[in-house]
Order: C-alpha cells, then structure tokens, then sequence
C-alpha cells in the first residue's frame, strides 16, 4: 500500500492561508470606504501588541476567549457542537460570584479553590443538562445550548436586579456583592514591569486548562472514548464504549472550562458579577476552536488573534479613525472562509488527488 | 476472423505512484458476453472507465469497430455505441421508469410526449424481454427492477456496446438469475456484453470469453466452455488456492442458546418473530438467508445493540439477552460487524488504536485511565504483522487501508483475545479471493481451538464451504436447520425464498 502523498489540507495551512486571505479582503474594505490599509493594519497592530501594557490587555482577553474556545472545541472532539460556551460562563460566574461573596473573611488558601469549584461545577452541570438531553431524549445540543444562553441571561436579571444576589448597597444597579479578598487572582504582572497592568493569573489557569484539555483527549481513556464517538459512533458503541454516556460526560467538560472561564473573569477582572457580563466570548469561541481545528496549540495561537482583533481594533478606532467594526468584518471573513473549508477540500479532492482505482 | 467490436491495445494508466494498468490489451467481438474478472485493485474498472471516456489513457490506443477511436468523455463513448451500467444506480426515486430511462435524452420541444416515450419504452422492454413498469415510481421498485431500468436508460441511447460494472453486488439470487436472462436475451438481439466481477460462478454461467487482469497487467485470455472455475481463480490470484473446506470437528457444549428471541427492526415493525438457533464449540452455523430478512437484527441483538423485546439470549449458561455491548463482550462474545467502515473501524484512527478499541481502559493498555502509548504502538505493530496488515505501520490510518487489509484489522482485534463466542456478519462482503481465502482460514482456525462461530452471510458459496450445520432464516423467523451435508445450493435456494419444505408450494 502506497503512502499518501503530502495533504496540504492537513496541518495549519488552511487556518493560515484563511486569516491572510480575511486579511487582505478586509483590508480591500478599508480602501474603498477611503483608507489606507496598511495604515489601519499597522494601528491594529500598535493596538494589540504596540506597548507591554497593549500586549498584557490583548492577554486578558485571550484567556476567556481560550477557555471557552477548548470548551467549544472538546465538545466538537466527541462530534457534539456547543453553541453554549456562553451560557455555562455566565453560570460559571454567577457560581463564582456567589460562593466568593458568600464567605468573604475566608483566607484565599480556601476560599480560592472554593470559588473555582464553584465557577467550573456550575458550567459543567449547566452544560451536563444539554448532554444529559441529548442522550436521554435524543434532542440536538444545538437547540438546547443556545436556549440555555437566554436562560442564563434572565436568570442573571432576576438575580441581579433586586433579585437575591444584588448587592444590598446597591441601590438599583444590576450587579452582586464584591467577591472576599481571599477569591481574587492576583496580578501577575508587578507595577515595575508593565504599570497598572490587569494581567491576572487566570492565564496560568488557562494554560494549565490547555495542557489539561491535551492531556485528557490524547493520554487518557475517556479522551480516546471521547474521540471514538466523535469519529465513529457506532464503531464505538458495539465496541462497549456507550456514546450515550460519553455525550453527558463530554458537555459537563465542556461546561467546565466555560465555567472556569466565567470563573476567572469575576475572580480575576471584575470581582463581581453584574447585568451583561462578558458577552460574547461564547460566541467567539465557536470561531476560535474552527479555526485552531480543535487542537491545543490551534485553540491557543486562535485565541489570541481574536484577542489581538479585538483588543486591536479599539485602538484602530481611536488612532487611525477606522471604524472597529472593521475588525468584526475581518473575524466574519476568517469565518466564512474557515466554513468554506469543506468546499476547498472537497475540491483539493477532487482535483489534486485521483480517484482510488477501484476495480 | 471478423473485426473485434472493441479493440483495447497495449493500454496504461498511472494514478500518482501507482500503476493502475500496464499495456493490458482488451479484445471483445460482436455478439459475445464479455467476462473482464480479476481481484480488487487489478484495473478492471480503470480500464472500463476508459473505454467509457471517464479517464483518458497514458498510452495505447482504441479501436472500435476498427476505428481508432479517441474519447474524451462519456458522450463521445456514447456517440459510439457504448454504454455503461454502474454499480451504484443513477436514477431519479420520485420519477416513474420511463421518465428515468429517457432522463438527459428528452426527444421533441419541451413538454414531454409522455405517452410517447412509455410508448417507446415498452417497446425496448419487449424487444429485450426486460420488464419494468413504466409508469412505477423508482422509490416504490426494487434494486432488481432499477438495474433494469439502468440497462433500459443504456439501450434507448442506441447503445451496441453495454458494460455491466459488478452487476450483482447488490442482487438476490433469484434477481441475479432474471439478469443472467436479460444479459443472454441482449446477446441474441445482437447487443455486446462487457462484465466486470470477480465471481467465478457468474463468469461460468453467462460468459462466452473471459480476460483475467491481475495488478494492472493482462493475466489470461479464456473461453469459457473450454475453462474451469479453478484455472480463472489461479490466473487472477496468482497462485494455487488453499483447499478450505470444514471437515468435521470437535463439537463441545453449547455456547449460545438463543430461544424464541423476538426484536423490532428500525422501521418499527417485527424483525425476529421468535428466533430459536445453537451453537456450540467448534462448531460454525451458518446463517443463509436473503439480506433483510432479520440476519444484522439477530446479530444486534447478540451483542447487546438492539433491544430484545421477547425470549432468552444465553451465552455460557448466562442470560445476556438485556446486557450492553460491554458486558456481553466480556463474556467473551467477539462480534465482526457487517459495515467495517461505520462499525468495524474507527476510520480515522491509528492502526494501533483500533486494535484497542473496546479495550483502551484495560490493562496493559490503559493504567489508571491513562493511555500506555507505548504498549498501545508495540501491540499494534505486532497484531499487524501476525495479521499480516499491509503496511504493518502501526501509525498509519486504517481509513487510507485497502478493503482486505481493514478486515484484518478488525478480526484480528476481535480474535485476538481468543474469544468464545464470534458473531461473524457477512465477514467477506467486498473482499477479493485472497483476502476472503485469509478471512475463512482464520475463522477456521478459531473453530479447531473450539470457539463457537455464528456465520451470518448472504454467499451460499461462504456457508456451504464454512459451516457445520446450515440455519435459514426468512422474514425474522429461522425456517429450516440442515446438517452441511444435507444442504445443496438448490435446498438453501428455495428455503430462502420462502418455500417450507414439506408443504406442497
């Protein structure tokens, strides 16, 4: 049997040859509403990574974008799509926020812990429901993830607008009590380095959460299960590797690393949890996992370009007057042409390789 | 000697790195059946789709009707009188026949002359002795009658020349006899038959010539009457086949004891209506039947996938009849599923990976639900080199290996804990004389060390070769338990259609 011949459709080119080709069609926008490119990418640039303190805030957005995009992409490994990072964040934090209030004389040697159990039970049991919906009753997690983003949201109302967890000095405004001293994640940046930097140490969190993602799916046997329904179902299950199981299993770890995304967002940024909290990282995950195609390293160097994006085109705003939803073109575009994917293999197929002889 | 109809001359083709074909010469006279045979991989369907315009040569030439003919695609094989019926149907399943056979080839303006053209099909269907409805809807016919209509869409373009690609593959006994028919009737009306298979029984029954390719190159030329099955068999495989025939063994104890198990199928209705079969070590039971008569039910259910709505599943004294995949398994149940590629194999998988499946939480592979990666790789490669996978990498894809090679993958994982139960559905299904010869002798082997074997198969050829005792199952029910040496072809043949023996019909 003869060797495939090298597959560029493997491997990291697709995801690369994707971004540069957003790149260059954004920046074809940017000329015809009367700018010049190179000048908007260059702000872009200064934006993200022009200073220590640009590269450590472009950070804090990487790491809830690559805990949620892991917990979109684990979930995508066992052939499930989890439309529901959102959700299980915002349950994460509410979890977070509560228990870090609850108690908030504890030292941070217990409390700490406590706070982050809290945050990654809370999404992994949120996100256990639409795995446990799935097996039981055969309902597509699609639906049901994304009415458990709506559902956290006004749960988050009633609870935050004089609702149980408000603040009781808070005369009207939507958010929670301060979590104790004990639940915050120290700076990890000192004032010398980069001043008043807000890099926390949730991203040795999120790194650890990474190694741990790789770990799981490739040295493990749940990790192998994990990757056996996803790839072959029905290999699997007369195997004696129950995929029913597996989908319960593989959603409440998926809601636990949004969970701790939330978590680390309420212990490591805004000590609280208030109305409209973190939007959109879910979303933006969903992005992030298709285009770093569900590995680690791909989720991680994936987070940061949207950080780098989103972080970016703020200051892109600012400095060159570009309009930032410049950037939102430019992430619509990496999308769009991640999703066309499929069509550019199936034309690689059909054109670089022959058809098997079959006879 | 009159001219060939079709001349194929010194033809090659190369995909990549590999040499599909290798100056192969073709010769087909007017009025004759056609055989084109040899194992998968030999190019018999290359060299087709080049005769059929579908691939364009490297080298050689074409002569039809002894005119040098270039094609550049499937019209101008067309305009020639050639035609082709492929294996897999292209047809239209809300359209009724006629539409379908004039589909692509509407004469006239553009309202359809509908009583016309069932005029004219009807007519082709009478010349040819092919009948199918003209007016059935494609959905609610059969895949007999379909091929018909794929042989009628091949005769109304006017085709002389009609090229069958592994014709019976997806045909009952019964309906490969009604094609058999139809294929003789063309050759009286003066149509030219090409047939690719690899079943020697076929080439026997219907072809005047055979040309035998192996790996790309010209292996024999014969005319039927003055050959044997054998002598085909030698020159597409290259070699003497081993005699495999079940001689008679050591029968043990019951090792599966299933009585009055009832199942649904998928669609809802009853799939096995009180199904009573034994089997016991060192024994194989064959299970004939027509496909879809409750067979991958029965085997389903064995293993814990299908749920058992009446009666009892024993394996070793036990009841099983309500336990999960799992835990059937470890009772030593080893199942070889029907679909490798959706059941049999995780695709995208490692070599080494699925030798583990089912297996990867279990010592020595898995410690404290971590993988041992390397145990895992040194496994895979010796599992590979002791089932003689080709290539015995244990890193390499099994979705990029041949159709033998990944049934050897998964028999060889299944054996491989010497289990003593197997439950064995269609074990050969696509596979070519040597990989199937490879398949019956392992399963063989596991018979004389005394495991139990339930052979489920739809070739009466694997059943009569293999079993012990012959069990015919018909629409969910097992009608008839025979001895091997009581069964013949023509007994299994009228049990699996239906006829209780001993009832006048």
């Amino acid at each position: 049997m003869r060797q495939p011949s090298f597959d560029w459709t493997q491997g990291p080119a697709i995801p690369v040859v994707s971004v540069l080709f957003a790149l260059v069609l954004g920046g074809l926008f940017v000329w015809i509403s009367g700018h010049d490119p190179i000048q908007a990418y260059a702000a872009l640039f200064r934006g993200a990574f022009g200073s220590p303190y640009d590269v450590s805030e472009t950070l804090v957005i990487a790491v809830p974008l690559l805990l949620a995009g892991l917990s979109v992409a684990v979930a995508f490994r066992a052939g499930l799509f989890n439309i529901g990072a959102q959700g299980q964040l915002l349950v994460g934090a509410v979890a977070a926020g509560w228990v870090g209030a609850l108690w908030p004389d504890l030292p941070g040697i217990l409390l700490l812990p406590l706070t982050l159990a809290a945050g990654v039970l809370g999404g992994a049991a949120y996100g256990g429901i639409a795995g446990w919906l799935k097996a039981a009753r055969g309902v597509n997690e699609v639906i049901t993830t994304i009415m458990q983003n709506y559902t956290i949201v006004f749960v988050m109302h009633w609870l935050l607008q004089n609702g149980p967890m408000q603040a009781p000095n808070a005369f009207g405004t939507p958010a929670s009590a301060p979590i104790g001293a004990g639940a915050i994640l120290p700076i990890v940046l000192p004032d010398f380095l980069v001043p008043s930097s807000r890099l926390h140490a949730g991203i040795v969190l999120a790194l650890l959460a990474t190694l741990g993602f790789w770990f799981l799916l490739w040295r493990t046997s749940l990790g192998y299960e994990l990757r056996a329904v996803g790839l072959g179902m029905r290999a699997a299950a007369q195997a004696g590797i129950d995929p029913r199981k597996r989908m319960v299993i593989v959603m409440a770890i998926a809601g636990g690393f949004a969970g701790l995304a939330g978590m680390i967002q309420v212990s490591g940024l805004f000590h609280r949890v208030y109305d409209g909290f973190s939007a959109g990282f879910g979303f933006d995950a969903i992005a992030v996992a298709l285009l770093g195609k569900n590995t680690p390293v791909g989720v991680l160097l994936s987070a940061l370009l949207f950080a780098a994006f989103s972080r970016g085109g703020t200051l892109m705003q600012s400095d060159a007057e570009i309009s930032s939803h410049l950037v939102e073109i430019v992430e619509a575009l990496v999308l769009f042409v991640i999703a066309a994917e499929t069509v550019v293999r199936a034309v690689a197929r059909r054109w670089g390789r022959p058809v098997k002889a079959a006879s | 000697m009159d001219t060939p109809i079709v001349e194929m001359a010194r033809i090659s083709k190369r995909f990549g790195d590999l040499q599909a074909l290798a100056e192969v010469d073709l010769t087909v006279h007017k009025g004759d059946i056609h055989a084109l045979v040899g194992e998968n991989g030999a190019g018999k369907t290359t060299l087709m789709n080049i005769l059929y315009g579908l691939y364009r040569p490297d080298a050689g030439t074409i002569r039809v009707r002894g005119t040098e003919a270039h094609i550049a695609g499937p019209r101008d094989a067309i305009a020639l009188g050639i035609g082709m019926i492929h294996q897999h149907f292209m047809l239209v399943p809300p359209l009724t026949v006629a539409e379908n056979v004039v589909l692509g080839d509407e004469r006239g303006g553009p309202v359809l002359d509908t009583r016309g053209i069932e005029a004219r099909v009807a007519e082709l269907e009478k010349r040819f002795g092919i009948q199918a409805e003209p007016r059935a809807k494609i959905e609610d016919v059969p895949l007999g009658i379909q091929q018909r209509v794929e042989i009628l869409k091949v005769l109304y373009r006017g085709s002389e020349i009609l090229i069958f690609d592994e014709p019976t593959a997806v045909l009952t006994p019964q309906e490969v006899d009604d094609l058999f028919h139809i294929v003789r009737t063309l050759r009286d009306e003066g149509k030219t038959v090409i047939l690719i298979t690899h079943k020697l029984r076929e080439v026997m029954a219907v072809s005047d010539h055979v040309t035998v390719l192996r790996e790309g190159r010209n292996a024999a030329h014969l005319v039927t009457k003055e050959t044997d099955p054998r002598a085909i068999a030698v020159a597409m495989v290259g070699r003497e086949l081993r005699d495999i025939r079940v001689r008679p063994g050591n029968v043990g104890p019951a090792v599966l004891e299933i009585t009055s198990l009832s199942a649904e199928s998928d669609r809802g209705g009853l799939a096995l209506k009180g199904v009573d079969v034994e089997v016991h070590a060192g024994e194989v039971v064959g299970i004939a039947g027509v496909g879809g008569n409750g067979q991958s039910e029965l085997a389903q259910c064995i293993l814990g996938l299908r749920k058992v709505t009446g009666g009892v599943i024993k394996v070793g004294g036990s009841d099983v009849a309500h336990d999960d995949p799992r835990r059937t398994r470890q009772r030593g149940v080893a199942y070889v599923p029907e679909d490798r590629r959706a059941e049999g194999l995780v695709l995208p998988f490692t070599l080494a990976d699925n030798f583990i499946l089912g297996r990867q939480d279990q010592p020595p592979y898995a410690r404290r639900g971590i993988l041992q990666g390397r145990v895992i790789r040194r496994e895979g490669e010796r599992l590979a080199k002791e089932f003689d996978v080709r290539p015995p990498d244990p890193d390499v894809e099994v979705g990029t290996l041949s159709g033998g090679n990944q049934q050897k993958v998964v028999l060889g994982r299944e054996i491989s804990e010497s289990p003593r139960l197997i439950v064995a559905n269609q074990p050969t299904r696509g596979l070519d004389i040597a990989a199937t010869e490879y398949v019956h002798e392992r399963l063989l082997e596991q018979r004389s060390r005394g495991c139990a074997i339930l052979l489920i198969s739809s070739e009466l050829d694997e059943i009569l070769d293999l079993s012990d005792r012959i069990a015919v199952m018909f629409e969910g029910r097992i009608v008839a338990v025979l001895p091997a040496a009581e069964a013949t072809e023509e007994r299994l043949g009228l049990l699996m259609a239906g006829h209780v023996e001993g009832v006048p019909a």
